[in-house]
């Protein structure tokens, strides 16, 4: 219900620059995800779209109106901590009518609105009771229904999910973007979980030390990462990286050797490739090194070889087992290989 | 000694034998039996001292005529008496009036200031410069009081000056006035001590619940009686008890300030058991009136603690 632009968003506390140069056009009913380690700003931006925080410079639009000077109240968005922040002396009843009473909602329509938002989290059954008297999942989707209740312009939510344990974590995703979808809310999510990003975004937004590393698809992130930062933080297990030399079209290191590389780059360079686009092959092997590690989860297993000095990661058959030390090699996928300068990460292409 | 541990390990080392560390450790086993009593000990003895030991004989005593001479046991006399007392009546009045006044003003004047204050970045300024009128002694602040607005005449200057009166407010003359004397000295001195423990309470609120509040749409009036109010509540309930209990014992700006006048008008229970005791020597009289003052003041603390604490948990 509301398109969100960030121009040239700045937040500076004396000399710590918490975000920096932050442009964003979020539009109409779009799902964006905020997504980076701790402190990269994330929730800081997110904050400032909120009216918790002021940007040291540039402009927040909604709709195209300048929402600098507006107070947190006025802006009509809603918001779901981490912490929940339910109010704990209120009952869920009335914790999810408070925004409705203290937006002058008539009476004869506040109580309708409840019932309505406490069935979509499913939580009709406690509506007597206290925040205190909850589980956490539970609390979470009280802290959910207390935001859509009012059917805000925008839904921002704070790594809501990051209390709950894993199994929970699945079943609540599902049902926040399931939400979502039906009330075609402008949402922006705040996450350091890259599971809950790739799932849940129409785009995600990575971010490290205030800045943003890049914007794109859930696919395009994955298949066409910016840098080294973002190809190593999107995917488990991460993407490994090998520093070595590119010379004509053929990458060399310790142990592996590529050839038919895009040749503009000679030099110092690391190349990048995901454990999923490795397959362990004598045939046309790319790398051949020991056995460091293997480790079967169920449905796939994951190989780690010693190559030279550093540990690269295979994802191997499910039926795969080694022993430890022994020789093996691997083939990259040639479609999937990427091309990183060493010095600063970015992508060459 | 410069370097203890190490001569002390020294020693250690130079003991010959077994013995001496088994005995030592039969001996701190005791030691550490008792060690919680020992420590205790003195907080104990001085309290029952100087509580217990006066408590138990005034109520001996309010069984007795006491008059300088041997003890006359009289049964319920002293509290039969006690009950048709006029003054006493009067001055438990006065004690409730002043004091409930007293209370509820200093109550909201700090939670006023506290609100106001608590996500200031000076604060802790706040703190410091409000600490100080409970630094000076209460006696020097009844005669800054007495001065300002009785002997001295600085305050009726001060509004002939600005021409808002024409001659000397008459305070003493004044029973209503000199409540208000009385009144505006305790909240001068204990508004503070209210602003202190609320701010606290305030600061250990739950950010991410005021941050919620607000984009829900609650303006800091909202937030205020919606949210802070209520999980204050049991702290509140503590201060006041606290408070309760001093006020109702207030002496100190009776006998400095006003005496008790005019015409017994603000003349408190302490001012009329002091007077009962130590002005007419009717011990055994003023030691009744005492224990009552103590029943009194244990069942409004119970009532409240009771009240305010059971709406806070359920």
């Amino acid at each position: 219900m509301a398109r969100i632009e960030l121009s040239n968003i700045q937040k500076k506390w004396g000399a710590f620059w918490g975000v920096r140069d932050v442009n964003i056009d979020i539009a109409d009913e779009e799902f964006i995800v905020f997504l980076g380690p701790s402190g990269c700003g994330k929730t800081t931006t997110m904050r400032m779209i909120a009216g918790l925080e002021n940007p040291s410079e540039g402009e927040i639009r909604m709709d195209g109106e300048v929402m600098n000077d507006i107070d947190a109240r006025d802006r009509d968005v809603a918001m779901v901590f981490q912490g929940y922040a339910l109010y704990p002396n209120m009952s869920i009843y009335e914790n999810i009518r408070f925004p409705l009473r203290m937006r002058g909602v008539p009476k004869a329509e506040q109580d309708a609105a409840v019932r309505r938002a406490a069935e979509l989290v499913e939580l009709t059954d406690y509506l007597d009771r206290k925040p205190g008297a909850l589980s956490g999942g539970q609390r979470q989707r009280a802290a959910l229904a207390r935001a859509i209740v009012r059917q805000p312009q925008v839904f921002l939510m704070d790594e809501p999910l990051s209390n709950l344990d894993a199994k929970l974590r699945q079943a609540m995703r599902v049902q926040i973007k399931h939400i979502q979808r039906e009330l075609k809310i402008t949402t922006v999510y705040v996450t350091h979980d890259q599971i809950e990003a790739m799932t849940l975004a129409d785009r995600i937004v990575i971010m490290q030390s205030g800045a943003i590393q890049q914007i794109g698809t859930p696919d395009e992130i994955y298949n066409d990462p910016a840098n080294t930062f973002v190809a190593s933080f999107i995917g488990a297990p991460p993407m490994n990286l090998i520093e070595g030399r590119l010379s004509g079209g053929t990458f060399e290191a310790p142990g592996i050797r590529v050839e038919g590389l895009p040749g503009a780059h000679d030099g110092q360079v690391t190349l990048g490739v995901r454990p999923e686009d490795c397959r362990v092959t004598a045939e046309g092997a790319h790398l051949g090194g020991d056995v460091y590690g293997v480790e079967p989860t169920g449905d796939v297993t994951y190989l780690t070889l010693k190559v030279g000095e550093s540990l690269v990661e295979v994802k191997a058959d499910r039926a795969y087992r080694a022993a430890l030390g022994q020789g093996e090699s691997v083939r990259f996928d040639p479609d999937r290989i990427y091309l990183f300068e060493t010095g600063s990460g970015q992508r060459l292409r | 000694m410069s370097n203890s541990p190490l001569s002390g390990a020294g020693m250690a080392q130079a003991v010959p034998a077994r013995p001496a560390p088994r005995s030592f450790k039969r001996r701190s086993k005791r030691l550490k039996a008792a060690l919680p009593y020992l420590l205790v000990a003195p907080a104990v003895i001085y309290l029952l001292m100087i509580t217990l030991y006066p408590g138990v004989y005034a109520i001996i005593q309010s069984f007795h005529e006491v008059k300088f001479g041997p003890w006359k046991p009289v049964g319920f006399a002293n509290y039969q008496k006690l009950f048709g007392d006029y003054q006493f009546w009067g001055a438990l009045w006065n004690t409730l009036v002043m004091g409930s006044i007293a209370l509820v003003l200093q109550c909201v004047i700090a939670l006023a200031l506290a609100f106001h204050a608590y996500r200031d970045p000076w604060v802790k300024g706040w703190r410091i410069i409000f600490l100080v009128p409970m630094l000076f002694m209460p006696s020097a602040v009844a005669f800054i009081f007495k001065l300002v607005f009785l002997d001295g005449r600085i305050f009726s200057d001060i509004l002939i000056r600005i021409g808002l009166i024409d001659a000397n407010l008459a305070i003493q003359s004044s029973t209503w006035m000199s409540r208000a004397l009385l009144i505006l000295a305790d909240v001068w001195q204990w508004t503070p001590f209210l602003f202190i423990i609320f701010v606290a309470a305030l600061q250990g609120q739950d950010e991410e619940v005021e941050e919620a509040a607000r984009l829900d749409g609650a303006s800091w009036p909202a937030i205020f009686f919606n949210i802070s109010l209520p999980m204050m509540k049991p702290v509140i309930a503590v201060a006041l008890i606290l408070r309760a209990i001093d006020i109702t014992t207030m002496f100190t700006n009776v006998f400095i300030v006003t005496k008790g006048g005019p015409a017994f008008g603000t003349e408190t229970i302490s001012y009329f058991i002091y007077r009962t005791g130590f002005k007419f020597f009717n011990f055994g009289y003023a030691s009744a009136a005492s224990v009552i003052m103590l029943i009194l003041t244990i069942v409004i603390a119970q009532m409240v603690v009771k009240r305010a604490f059971v709406s806070a948990r359920s």
